[in-house]
């Protein structure tokens, strides 16, 4: 067979067809949007500019929206990368059934983000969930955990830590094994401590997998917490759970304001963009490949 | 074998001409276990109309389906029939994609109006042209467990008439126990604004302007009234003492288990719900109770809005299937299905001579928990506030109503505040919607 010119693009359209058509058009399509007030039909369409954009930013709900997804992801992003290095730096060790541990440890990870949320519902659950069971018991205190302020953001963001943690420690433990012993045997002999080769040797060698890992769990915080909210509080007490993406789902598919959901997925998109724009540029440098 | 399939195609053709099947799409929002029996009415329907197939799907939550049928419209391939809530009523007429069903009853002498319960037509008749055909409806009812009523030592029979009856009695029916712990609450909710209007019509007064938004589009919200604020007050002491178990936003489920469990005492919640709730306490040794809600003064006497949903059709398909879409549509409504309807789930009747039949066959007098549900409708009065709201930003609206109910009881607010940002908050809304239909 021989290859013509042209042959490789020929070969391309089916996947460019395919692109094109569920995610090129529809980004094209939310880009224009962004620009008008729709209504819930979509038959009638009124051209507002940046009106979309200036409300969102002038609004306290959508505001309000940011501010509740910014400590989401710091405070999520940091426990995942901190707690999953410290459990993989655990299941690292040669103990007696460490193959069982990993096993259940790895479990959460199997499960979706809406049966987490589920799952922690019946746990958390007022008067006959466990937790309010064993605080009492032992301490004499309980809590309206998804029902008041701020628990309700505490008990979300336990959720997802505890939903997103294996997949950090998964990768954390593939790094913490392909580290070679020399490199652990010559810290060893040149006296550094555990402490030391936790944290001065094992860490900056795992610096490309916590690199890669946050973007991840920020990008895994920004979208797929949307199952564990809707479950858990649907964005409630006094929107104390509405993240960015919450908001934008209500929007869309609650009040049918299809324009300032557009708009407010164009903000997520650009976004996107920042934190694309920073893996490619900084991750190649500032990280410390073996 | 050339001729055996010669003749398989001319048999199939003459088939094909005897019984052209037409088929049909029927999107609807009943959960539960309420999927077998509008399954089973579909099937009675098909059996009954042989030449017509219908292809019934569940399409998720209320909401859910709204988006659904949105979608399917803008890529041509809406169903024919679709259930859609009460509160969409607004956004159906305004889409111009139905056909009324004033229309298809204008045209067919089959079908006499008047069968229907009036509270019922009224809800569904906007600019005196009923536009959907009534299916499943419901208004809320106060649910109580006579059982915790008796251990309390309140007479079962006599549940609480105004609020100041029923905050008296939310604070004898919450225990503690020994170390401070509540361990049975008076009330809980759905924690859902459908019950703060239901009450409000109950208090017979408005909650949009322009009669409810029915003699005119409604423009602002009014419901930061008299009738409002006491409702708001209410709430706010029943949590500042502690009274009561709020759930998450629009958690019918939960709140269901509040009451089933016996951690409440009372509940309002929906009339659709009587069957599901006779079973329940039944399970759990207790006894069921139903009443009217509960109203501010005893000289004050609106009625419940009904609730639920009805059945809309939607236009752009051939004239055989439009036809069959209203026969179907009929069917659900007929009296067999409704009484089948209301027996297995709480919903009511929505005809008259179902609630007859009912009555002959002893039913209601068997059955005291369905008849409190049916006679506090039958018994409202009948004008613009308990008609209901008609408003595009229903869905909306209510977000607004639930979170100045959290504010309130996170002590950020004051009722009187709450109810004020509330309604400023969704009058925007109405505005926001009504620049598309100027």
């Amino acid at each position: 067979m021989k290859w013509g010119k042209y042959t490789p693009y020929i070969l391309l359209i089916p996947t460019l067809v395919i692109i094109i058509l569920f995610i090129y058009w529809p980004a094209v399509s939310s880009f224009m949007l962004s620009f008008y007030k729709v209504s819930p039909f979509g038959d009638i369409k009124i051209f507002v500019g940046f009106d979309n954009f200036l409300n969102l930013f002038k609004s306290k709900t959508y505001l309000n929206a940011i501010k509740v997804t910014v400590i989401y992801i710091l405070v999520t992003v940091f426990s995942v990368i901190f707690l999953g290095y410290l459990i993989a730096l655990l299941l690292d060790n040669k103990v007696f059934g460490v193959k069982f541990y990993r096993t259940l440890i790895f479990t959460p990870y199997a499960i979706s983000f809406t049966i987490a949320g589920a799952l922690w519902t019946f746990m958390l659950n007022p008067v006959a969930g466990h937790i309010n069971y064993f605080l009492n018991r032992f301490f004499g205190i309980s809590a309206n955990w998804l029902t008041s302020q701020p628990f309700a953001l505490i008990s979300v963001m336990v959720t997802s830590i505890w939903k997103m943690l294996p997949f950090s420690i998964i990768f954390y433990l593939a790094g913490l094994q392909s580290i070679p012993e020399e490199v652990i045997e010559s810290s060893i002999i040149d006296g550094a401590n555990n402490w030391q080769r936790i944290w001065k040797i094992k860490f900056p060698i795992l610096s490309p997998t916590t690199f890669y890992l946050i973007i991840m769990e920020i990008t895994h915080a920004m979208f797929d917490s949307f199952g564990i909210i809707d479950i858990m509080t649907r964005g409630g007490p006094v929107e104390s759970t509405t993240t960015m993406i919450y908001r934008l789902y209500l929007d869309s598919f609650y009040f049918q304001k299809t324009g300032e959901a557009a708009a407010q997925s164009v903000i997520l998109f650009i976004i996107m963009c920042f934190i694309t724009f920073f893996y490619f540029k900084f991750g190649e440098k500032s990280v410390h490949y073996q | 074998m050339k001729r055996f399939v010669m003749l398989l195609v001319s048999v199939l053709l003459l088939a094909g001409l005897t019984f052209s099947v037409t088929t049909i799409e029927f999107w609807h929002a009943m959960s539960g276990q309420r999927v077998p029996l509008i399954e089973d009415m579909v099937k009675d329907f098909e059996e009954l109309h042989p030449d017509i197939k219908v292809n019934i799907q569940f399409t998720g939550s209320y909401p859910e389906t709204i988006s659904k049928l949105i979608a399917a419209v803008q890529s041509k391939n809406a169903p024919h029939v679709v259930q859609i809530y009460e509160i969409g009523t607004r956004i159906m007429i305004d889409s111009g994609v139905i056909i009324p069903a004033q229309e298809m009853l204008d045209k067919d002498p089959s079908f006499d109006i008047g069968v229907l319960l009036d509270p019922i037509v009224n809800y569904y008749t906007v600019d005196g042209k009923l536009y959907s055909m009534p299916f499943n409806s419901s208004t809320a009812l106060l649910y109580y467990n006579k059982t915790l009523f008796k251990e309390a030592g309140l007479d079962p029979n006599k549940p609480p008439k105004t609020y100041d009856e029923f905050l008296e009695y939310c604070r004898i029916l919450t225990k503690k126990d020994s170390s401070g712990k509540t361990v049975q609450y008076g009330f809980t909710w759905p924690t859902h604004a459908w019950v703060f209007e239901q009450m409000l019509a109950v208090a017979d007064a408005p909650f949009v302007n322009n009669n409810n938004g029915r003699t005119g589009r409604a423009t602002e919200a009014v419901f930061n009234n008299e009738a409002g604020i006491k409702i708001f007050k209410l709430l706010d002491q029943l949590n500042k003492e502690g009274l009561i178990i709020n759930t998450t936003h629009e958690d019918w489920s939960a709140a269901r288990q509040n009451f089933i469990s016996g951690k409440a005492a009372m509940l309002i919640t929906s009339t659709s719900d009587v069957q599901l709730f006779e079973e329940g306490l039944k399970s759990n040794n207790y006894e069921l109770g139903t009443a009217f809600l509960p109203v501010p003064d005893v000289s004050i006497s609106g009625g419940p809005v009904v609730g639920g949903a009805s059945l809309w059709l939607i236009k752009g398909h051939p004239d055989n299937e439009i036809q069959a879409a209203w026969e179907l549509m009929k069917f659900i409504n007929n009296e067999e299905q409704q009484i089948k309807w209301h027996k297995g789930t709480g919903y009511y009747p929505v005809r008259k001579d179902a609630v007859e039949t009912l009555h002959y066959e002893l039913f209601y007098a068997e059955n005291p928990n369905y008849f409190t549900s049916l006679l506090q409708l039958l018994l409202a009065k009948r004008n613009y506030n308990t008609a209901g709201a008609v408003i595009g930003v229903f869905q909306e609206a209510r977000e607004i109503i639930e979170n100045a109910y959290d504010k309130m009881v996170a002590g950020q607010m004051t009722p009187e505040k709450a109810l004020e940002w509330a309604e400023n908050e969704v009058t925007k809304l109405i505005k926001d919607y009504n620049k598309f239909y100027q």
